[in-house]
């Protein structure tokens, strides 16, 4: 009787997750291996198109990973000195790192854009400086600093979450057996940070690898094309959406690739999300 | 080490804040460029206050936000109780269901639901409208739920489940167990779930984007149409005011977390001081407010005698009284109070053809140019005009009847026209150097060329440079043409459509190819910018024209409308600010003369003879062309 009502609890959401999430994938599936919409004969030539397309998809994944490592440089500073706060300054800091990730993206990067283009407001000052204008956006640089800026949050959330849990007394029990403090944080603070480290970085890989509107704004015609700007387009201006699902298909296998690796070394952590 | 650390973390902040300050700086200058503040103003938040479509769209997005918060909410702590309960193995099976819409990229999702929508709704139901305010609203509780799971279920493993069974041994039934005990003991991770799917669905934008359809809208999707055009003031103005709410917001959140934990360290967890209880009381009864409000909104049929019009049209392409210009739709709403326009806007003919094509949607009036209307006359995609229903067709000149496009004059009424030219800013571009089209292809102006970003448009350009055909169907030829524009790639700044506005403007490009009405409402606003035809190689001669897509639900409503466009004193209006040409010669007396005279919008006849209309090309052609730009555009 319980078991069965516990079911029944369940069940509508089971129900929904598959008709919203497995059922789609499977429609991306079969547009990925149909000519057209309308018509819906079988091929391979969506797959065999993909090949033209494997080096905007390494472009995609080394921007993302650089991006990554660059917001785990930066992020674990920050999220290691907010769990040394006190508590009440904690909460008001982790505030601030949300805050930005509940605001429109598309105007926090197009504030990038005016800051950073040629006749932007860095370029403004530095000229009053006699700097003639830097070029700074349209550049590999600026993609990377716009993916870094939207998604360090992401970074720093989960970072926060573990090294905030890590027990004081592990600290003090390692300086007390003589450690320097350089050795306390490689010896102690790091391997107990190892599981923030993995879920911060699979946060800020996703997203990234397959985002498509920062590519657009600060990036030039000379810099790396991006998978999230090809499958866009493919949608929305080429008119093709069976290579689109293509493509989304092959996104969303790297992906899972992706993360089932960052699982594999944090040993299944599980509630690794955060946010 | 920790000072080094402090003052690292203090510039990370400002890394993250300064793009919102420069938002909130703007929103409060006069002038339009968010690089340069003129001087103090607050008149861009009366604009806003003034703006009834983009209130409309916050309140569309509240509302979605609501009600998806809303029903995860429920949904999920239901359902997270039912999985707790469920045997280890089965829940692993669907915790990893849950995880699905968590790890998949956004822009997967979206385009995963928004395929099975169309298939299920267009190709299986034979719907014409199968992207709706349901079907958002479906996704936005699918991407909410998960949230919602995996913030209750840790609550749920931390709950003694002895406290349950104590409460029914004192006489509860299971429910009441369940509503006195666990739903008390559960309830922050409850909260923070909501609160979290409210978040996220307020703003969605990468799923939102693929899933919606024509006639629900939500804001953050509006915003990227919104920031393809020269952006208005007033969007920061709204920017900053939902900065400071969420920031108000979190602050309360947080003063009532710390309130919290400092009653539990008194050992006072579960009796709250009274005025916690009365705020608790209060804030539910609103939600319920809000939900029930939400949920009212949507079952209560509005005025069924009030009918929607759903009209698609180029950005930058009706006075909407920006600028002190009438707004058209304004005007057409005063005369048919039955009638309210849902007016959203596209960037190029191929964006707006491939939301027809993809299907889901239902869009009552479009203005596709003269190749795309034979394209899509040929595709069986328009319906054929009643024109007794538009009796200011009279008014059409004949020059643009029985045109190459639609020879029988059946599915098209002539809305502009114009022609296809180079706009250089004569502060950096040496006149000599402005022969013809080859300009854009000046290494000299390395990196200050835009090129446009659609097909068509951009293949035509060199065409004219190569002296070739633009309506040429040889796909060798064509191999060649973009052959040319991959040699322009290196010389370019972007491929852009409607954000050549503020980039020309602003001087950050010097030369772009563009559409002659366009570029005299840019020169209107640097008087540095010149046009120039390159006659002697040839130009696009184009006519835009009224059509009604076979996809309308309101084809007399769409008549209505595109008669009220034709009525010469509109036509005027209209075209006064949108400085394109007008097939209706009556409407050029009540134009101003600068305009009539001007000859970037009325070249006089010697000129126009070298102008060349793009003609139909064959759905083959026309998708390899496309298929060549997409190579273009991503070597």
């Amino acid at each position: 009787m319980k078991k069965n009502k516990s079911l029944l609890l369940s069940t509508p959401y089971i129900l929904w997750m598959l008709a919203f999430t497995l059922i789609p994938l499977g429609v991306v599936v079969y547009y990925a291996f149909t000519d057209s919409p309308t018509t819906g004969n079988f091929t391979f030539a969506n797959m065999q198109a993909l090949v033209d397309y494997l080096p905007v998809l390494g472009q995609s994944v080394w921007y993302s990973l650089i991006s990554a490592f660059i917001c785990l440089l930066i992020g674990y500073p920050v999220a290691y000195f907010i769990a040394r706060q006190k508590p009440v300054t904690q909460k008001f800091l982790y505030m601030l790192v949300m805050l930005p990730m509940c605001m429109s993206f598309l105007l926090r990067t197009l504030a990038w854009v005016g800051l950073l283009q040629d006749t932007g407001i860095i370029n403004t000052l530095l000229g009053k400086l006699g700097i003639g204008p830097l070029p700074l956006i349209r550049t590999s640089g600026a993609v990377i600093l716009g993916m870094v800026y939207n998604y360090l949050p992401y970074m720093i959330l989960p970072l926060y979450a573990i090294i905030v849990k890590i027990d004081n007394r592990l600290i003090e029990a390692a300086e007390d057996l003589g450690c320097t403090p350089v050795k306390v944080f490689t010896k102690v603070i790091l391997p107990l940070s190892v599981p923030g480290i993995l879920s911060g970085i699979t946060m800020v890989f996703v997203p990234a690898v397959s985002t498509f509107y920062i590519s657009q704004k600060l990036g030039g015609t000379n810099t790396a094309v991006l998978i999230g700007d090809v499958i866009e387009r493919q949608f929305k201006q080429g008119n093709n959406p069976n290579l689109g699902a293509a493509l989304s298909l092959v996104l969303m296998l790297l992906v899972f690739v992706c993360t089932g690796i960052m699982n594999r070394f944090g040993d299944g952590e599980e509630g690794g999300v955060v946010v | 080490m920790k000072k080094a650390n402090r003052i690292f973390t203090v510039l990370i902040f400002i890394f993250l804040y300064i793009p919102m300050a420069v938002l909130i700086v703007a929103s409060f200058n006069t002038g339009k460029d968010i690089t340069h503040f003129e001087g103090f103003t607050l008149s861009r938040y009366a604009e806003l206050f003034k703006d009834r479509q983009l209130l409309k769209l916050l309140g569309n997005s509240l509302l979605i936000s609501v009600l998806a918060a809303g029903i995860s909410t429920v949904l999920g702590t239901l359902s997270a109780v039912g999985i707790h309960r469920l045997k280890p193995g089965m829940r692993k099976v669907v915790m990893s269901l849950t995880n699905i819409p968590m790890t998949n990229p956004d822009i997967v999702t979206g385009v995963s639901l928004s395929l099975l929508f169309v298939f299920v709704g267009s190709k299986l139901l034979g719907q014409k409208e199968s992207l709706t305010f349901w079907t958002l609203l479906i996704a936005h509780i699918t991407f909410g739920l998960p949230y919602v799971i995996l913030n209750v279920m840790p609550k749920l493993q931390q709950m003694n489940p002895a406290l349950q069974d104590a409460a029914m041994d004192l006489g509860c039934t299971p429910l009441q167990a369940f509503w006195k005990v666990t739903l008390h003991e559960i309830m922050p991770g409850v909260v923070a779930g909501g609160i979290m799917a409210f978040t996220m669905s307020l703003d969605d934008f990468v799923i939102s984007y693929f899933v919606t359809g024509s006639d629900f809208v939500t804001l953050p999707v509006e915003i990227y149409t919104l920031t393809k055009k020269p952006i208005q003031p007033k969007i920061y103005a709204m920017f900053t005011l939902l900065f400071l709410l969420i920031f108000l917001l979190m602050v309360i959140m947080n003063v009532m977390q710390i309130r919290g934990e400092q009653n539990k360290s008194k050992r006072r967890a579960t009796v709250d001081s009274k005025a916690v209880r009365v705020l608790k009381r209060v804030g539910a009864i609103a939600m319920v407010v809000v939900l029930l409000a939400g949920i009212a909104f949507l079952v209560i049929p509005r005025g069924s005698d009030t009918i929607t019009l759903n009209v698609y049209n180029w950005g930058q392409y009706m006075a909407r009284g920006e600028d002190g210009s009438e707004d058209i739709i304004a005007l057409f709403e005063e005369k048919y109070p039955h009638i309210k326009v849902n007016y959203t806007t596209y960037d190029s003919n191929e964006i707006m053809y491939s939301k027809l094509s993809g299907g889901g949607v239902a869009i009552d009036v479009i203005f596709p140019s003269d190749y795309m209307i034979a394209r899509m006359i040929q595709e069986n995609m328009l319906l054929e005009i009643d024109y007794d229903n538009i009796p200011n067709y009279r008014y059409i000149d004949e020059d643009f009847k029985n045109t190459a496009y639609d020879p029988e004059n059946k599915f098209s009424v002539p809305y502009t026209w114009g022609t296809v030219g180079i706009i250089y800013n004569s502060k950096y571009v040496d006149e000599a150097d402005v022969t013809g089209w080859e300009l854009m292809w000046n290494e000299k102006y390395k990196d200050k060329v835009l090129m446009f970003d659609n097909s068509r448009d951009a293949f035509g350009i060199a065409q004219f440079l190569l002296g070739l055909d633009i309506n040429s169907t040889d796909k060798a030829e064509l191999d060649r043409v973009a052959e040319k524009l991959k040699e322009q790639k290196p010389v370019l700044q972007q491929y852009v459509m409607d954000q050549i506005y503020s980039t020309m403007e602003n001087e950050e490009a010097w030369i772009a190819a563009y559409y002659a009405g366009d570029c005299m409402t840019m020169m209107e606003n640097n008087p540095d910018l010149k046009f120039y035809l390159p006659e002697n190689q040839g130009f696009n001669l184009f006519i835009d024209a009224a059509c009604i897509p076979t996809c309308a639900k309101e084809k007399e409503a769409a008549e209505l409308f595109i008669n009220f466009l034709c009525d010469p004193e509109i036509s005027a209006a209209n075209m006064d600010w949108v400085c394109y040409s007008t097939p209706i010669s009556a409407a050029k007396e009540f134009l101003g003369e600068e305009l009539v005279s001007d000859p970037v919008a009325y070249p006089d006849a010697e000129k126009l003879k070298n102008g060349v209309s793009f003609a139909y090309l064959p759905e083959d052609i026309s998708r390899y062309m496309e298929s060549l730009f997409m190579q273009v555009r991503n070597s």
